[in-house]
């Protein structure tokens, strides 16, 4: 084929003009594919009309650009429908701007926003877990730094295969999930660490649905004083183009169209070139260049250049300001000779930002990025009607409406219910050994202590960390429900927690992501903290596959039906279909991203018991809902029925909660999860070196539901003895439900109801909590 | 006379802004100054400065270039080319500096720490190495530390408490001295009195790993020069300035406002003070 319908050009660099107007469909199929455009024949079609109603055939550089500009990494094609539908609708006075910009922009306080993005960065870490991860990181710090935002914060929640599957049973061209792990956890920690932006947040779960495919998300927040936000776009006509950072390579081509496929067997050999090279030591720099020229005020807008590279910044900032542009490839700095210009166009290697300029500030601009030693260089201008143009040595390479690129397809895909198993509340019984099942449960990786990662990380760079992520006895802590910050010099406080539950998603998508939500609700009060806005990315299998698609439309309707009704708008994410090989797809898997505001940060509470005798109270009710539970995991029976929520009734829940820390003088609090009830105590015991004397005959229901059932919207709550039954009336008074169920005590842990008694020395829990996941890594 | 301080930084180096602040906060003139500010012809005039313009230098944590050989010896081997002399002199005349964690890495390749010879400000090369810690990886806790100087240090005189806590957060800070000449090495440190912190247990015995984050012989967290007036140490003081910096662990005096890391600032502003 490629004789008759690629047409060398005859210019001293390699291009090629290619025949889409003679071609048919099967042609045209073909030329997708070994262009690597990941485009289908209806869009291929689509472009072919373009090019004849302008009279001419394409270059190779235009056909990239329009596979990486309709990519479903780059246009959203099959989620949008979607999500404008469930999500984008709910926008508070309090957000400056959402969705539309590469991040987030939500008011902090009268002078200052916050500014948050979150992303996956799957299918590069599957293929090489340092650089994939580093990269990631390197990515959503671009996305925080180029609206201007000092970043705060890095947050990383990680999926795995188990941690014990045996070797000799990976499929072939797969990694084991510990592999797998220490080097996603390398590349965090050597990237995140380096550029001095503490990880506070994350979270890590093991299941047997990534193995084939883990996921890496990573979350950035970061503040701006409110006057210095920078828009993804130019300033006006005559506007100057300047690329700031790192060479641009071969390394990172493809990285989007690859990232919107499903991965297989060989795409190791064949995808290594799309994983880009991250270096911290350019972003690092860079960052602060960038931030000067925005104090400065030296600059009209800036955009990062991630999927897609120049090919998807350069349009969107020229468009978005009702301009086209006009850009000479031939000045881009490169890592290695004889690239051609598509390769220059739509290569995303790393550390890159693009900023346009008023032509008599350029030197300025140029000047502050030679004192950081980070390499800057004029590429081209804005122009006024709404085309871009391309040019390489003199000659035009490319020359599209830059609405036709970005305004890429946008489909309704169908979907169609999995057969919904009736719920049944007799499915589960109580264990034959509750010491035995309690032990399994503490030690069972996605409970137990995950020190060995959050240590790794540095989280208390910038010195602003209030709330670690591990809190308690020094060396011996437990973890927190959420981590808080004080990003400015007041003392208001950010808190930040993520949060999903796979398991309960993947038994039921929509109460699973309900949960989830809950769950992102709970962490953050439980700081005393006011829920005040969310991020999600939105980890789903291929949406071509009508099951797959409803996965994922359940997910968006609960998390809009969650977020609408407490009103927490949805700021900023991002979806990550495809993330699914022959021999799996992935739990659904919508990650949250929650922020909270705490008016003092002297008020935050920690997680861990203060003191021997003190009162400990449950708040809220316990159903038998063990669908996605840890307990019906390690007992090995299936459970359908996935834990309810109700909006209302959590807002309910949150406000009473929060006025009772304001009325009563509450010691710690810890909102009850993966393990349920059981497992909240003896975390509790943990970071305080305290044991718990627990006493469940107060509550009806059978004992091993009250243990370890997950119910939603519950808490734990400590304050002293002498408190307990005025905070417990007052919750009563606020129609929540409280109960006194225990002190804190000696050296043991002890559960007790009608005729049971399940008592552990506390060394032991803790001993089996703390090597849960260490005695996989090391 | 009038602080002035100057926060170094380079490429990597990334706890300036907060090491800026704590100086600022207790009454010092505080800049962060990049390296080539104080060399290089591309600066514009009103960026340049001269290590004459400060009577305190601070190294902050971070990692310098990168650290991609050993740790700090880049950002030494850059000021070692362009600023010897004068750093040389500055220790002389006895004006302060402090290294904080990569800040500690940097002067000990610089030769400034442990600085043993009053008569040679920086060795002409590292006598001693803040090597991988012993777990082989990054690490990020708390640790206690206990003081142990008896006055020689500058920037510890002010210390009222037998104990503190400072966070801890690098891959290499196992001082290590050359093989065989350890004890006399120690010895000599004790003797001159430029031991200032050890890592301790919460009971304040000296302990192992994790108590002893990084496995350094002695317990050494921290030491100074024979002259007192260069002090290098692992844990990060800065993130020990207030009070809600200790929030999330059982401490006592939550009431103020200030934490245990505010003495060493203090200390340092307060010796410029009265020179």
């Amino acid at each position: 084929m490629s004789g008759e319908v690629f047409r060398k050009v005859d210019v001293d660099f390699p291009l090629y003009q290619v025949d889409l107007l003679s071609s048919d469909d099967e042609t045209l199929q073909k030329i997708s594919d070994e262009l690597g455009l990941a485009l289908n024949v209806d869009e291929m079609k689509r472009i072919k009309e373009y090019f004849r109603s302008n009279g001419r055939n394409p270059y190779d550089i235009e056909l990239q650009a329009l596979g990486q500009a309709w990519s479903e990494h780059c246009c959203y094609k099959s989620s949008k429908y979607y999500l404008k539908q469930f999500i984008f609708n709910l926008e508070t006075d309090y957000v400056i701007s959402a969705i539309k910009e590469d991040a987030g922009v939500v008011e902090f306080d009268e002078d200052y926003a916050y500014v948050v993005a979150f992303e996956s960065h799957n299918h590069p870490s599957a293929i090489e877990p340092y650089g994939g991860a580093a990269t990631g990181i390197g990515g959503i710090l671009r996305d925080v730094v180029c609206m201007g935002a000092q970043p705060v914060a890095l947050i990383d929640p990680l999926f795995f295969g188990k941690p014990d599957f045996e070797h000799a049973r990976l499929p072939r061209g797969t990694k084991h999930p510990v592999y797998l792990l220490s080097g996603v956890v390398a590349g965090i920690r050597d990237y995140g660490n380096r550029v001095g932006i503490p990880t506070v947040a994350g979270m890590v779960f093991f299941d047997e649905s990534y193995l084939t495919n883990c996921l890496v998300n990573v979350g950035c927040i970061g503040i701006a004083r409110k006057d210095s936000i920078v828009p993804s776009r130019a300033g006006g006509e005559g506007d100057v183009f300047i690329l700031a950072g790192g060479l641009t390579g071969r390394d990172g081509i493809h990285g989007v169209t690859f990232a919107s496929a499903e991965l297989k067997e060989t795409s190791e050999e064949e995808s290594r070139g799309a994983v880009q090279l991250g270096n911290p030591i350019t972003k690092e720099p860079l960052i602060h260049a960038c931030l000067e020229i925005v104090e400065k005020r030296l600059i009209t807008g800036m955009k990062d250049l991630g999927g897609g590279g120049l090919s998807c910044a350069v349009g969107e900032m020229a468009l978005a300001a009702g301009f086209g542009a006009r850009v000479y490839l031939e000045k881009v700095p490169l890592k290695e000779l004889n690239m051609a210009p598509w390769e220059i166009w739509v290569s995303e290697s790393q550390e890159r930002m693009l900023v346009t300029v008023k032509p008599e500030l350029v030197d300025d601009v140029l000047y502050v990025f030679d004192k950081w030693d980070v390499t800057a260089t004029v590429i081209g201008e804005v122009k006024k009607d709404k085309t871009l143009e391309v040019y390489y040595n003199g000659f035009k390479v490319y020359d599209m409406d830059i609405e036709f690129v970005t305004g890429g397809p946008e489909y309704c895909r169908p979907y169609t219910a999995k057969k919904p198993q009736p719920p049944s509340l007799q499915e589960v019984k109580p264990p034959r050994d509750y010491e035995e099942i309690f032990r399994k449960i503490l030690a069972h990786p996605n409970v137990s202590s995950k020190e060995w990662i959050i240590r790794q990380y540095d989280h208390q760079v910038r010195a602003s960390t209030v709330l670690r992520p591990l809190q308690g006895r020094i060396n011996l802590e437990t973890h927190g429900d959420a981590a808080v910050i004080k990003p400015t010099e007041s003392l208001r406080g950010l808190a930040i927690t993520a949060d999903v539950n796979p398991w309960m998603t993947k038994i039921d998508p929509y109460w699973g992501t309900a949960s989830s939500f809950d769950e992102m609700v709970r962490n953050l009060v439980a700081v005393n903290s006011l829920p005040h806005s969310f991020v999600d990315c939105l980890n789903f299998g291929n949406p071509e596959k009508p099951e797959r698609m409803w996965e994922f439309v359940e997910s968006v309707k609960a998390m809009g039906w969650m977020a609408g009704e407490m009103g927490i708008p949805c700021v900023s994410g991002n979806v990550s279909f495809y993330n699914e090989t022959p021999h799996a797809s992935v739990a659904p898997t919508p990650t949250l991203l929650g922020i909270g505001i705490l008016e003092d940060i002297r008020n935050a509470i920690t997680s861990y018991f203060k003191k021997k005798g003190n009162s400990i109270i449950l708040v809220g009710e316990t159903q038998p809902e063990f669908g996605g539970s840890v307990y019906s995991a390690v007992t090995s029976q299936p459970a359908s029925m996935v834990p309810r929520t109700d909006p209302q009734k959590l807002k309910k829940y949150s406000k009473a909660m929060l006025d009772s820390f304001r009325e009563f003088n509450v010691l710690s609090c810890h909102d009850l999860s993966e393990g349920g009830l059981a497992v909240a105590v003896t975390e509790m015991c943990i970071g305080g070196g305290r044991g718990a004397e627990i006493d469940l005959r107060g509550i009806e229901g059978d004992t091993f539901v009250k243990l370890f059932s997950e119910s939603n919207t519950r808490w734990l709550v400590e304050v002293e003895e002498r408190d307990a039954q005025d905070y417990i009336a007052y919750l009563i008074s606020r129609e929540c439900s409280a109960f006194e169920i225990g002190v804190v005590a000696g050296k043991e842990v002890s559960f007790n109801d009608i005729d049971f008694q399940l008592e552990l020395k506390l060394q032991e829990t803790e001993r089996l909590w703390r090597n849960g996941l260490s005695r996989f890594t090391g | 006379m009038e602080v002035r301080i100057a926060v170094l930084r380079i490429e990597g180096t990334n706890c300036e802004d907060e090491t800026v602040k704590a100086l600022r906060n207790v009454g010092a003139f505080a800049e962060a100054v990049h390296l080539k500010q104080l060399y290089s012809d591309m600066i514009k005039e009103k960026e340049r400065r001269s290590l004459r313009d400060y009577n305190g230098i601070v190294i902050p944590g971070g990692f310098s270039a990168g650290d991609y050989v050993r740790a700090g010896a880049i950002f030494s081997a850059r000021m070692r080319s362009v600023l010897r002399r004068d750093i040389e002199e500055f220790i002389r005349e006895g004006y302060p500096i402090l290294g904080i964690c990569n800040g500690f890495q940097v002067l000990v390749e610089l030769g400034a720490l442990p600085g043993m010879d009053e008569d040679k400000p920086l060795s002409e090369k590292p006598e001693m190495v803040l090597a991988i810690n012993n777990s082989n990886r990054f690490e990020c806790r708390l640790s206690y530390l206990k003081h142990e100087n008896r006055g020689n240090c500058i920037f510890t005189g002010a210390l009222k408490k037998d104990i503190v806590v400072y966070p801890v957060a690098h891959a290499e800070g196992k001082v290590t001295f050359p093989s065989g000449l350890e004890s006399l090495h120690i010895n000599r440190l004790v003797e001159n009195d430029q031991i200032v912190f050890r890592y301790v247990d919460e009971r304040g015995n000296y302990a192992g790993y994790p108590w002893n984050p990084n496995g350094s012989i002695y317990n050494i967290a921290g030491i100074c020069n024979i002259t007192g007036n260069v002090f290098g140490l692992m844990p990060h003081p800065e993130r020990a300035f207030y009070a809600w910096h200790h929030f999330d662990y059982p401490s006592e005096g939550k009431e103020s406002e200030y934490g245990d890391g505010k003495v060493v600032f203090e200390s340092m502003v307060n010796y410029i003070k009265k020179l």
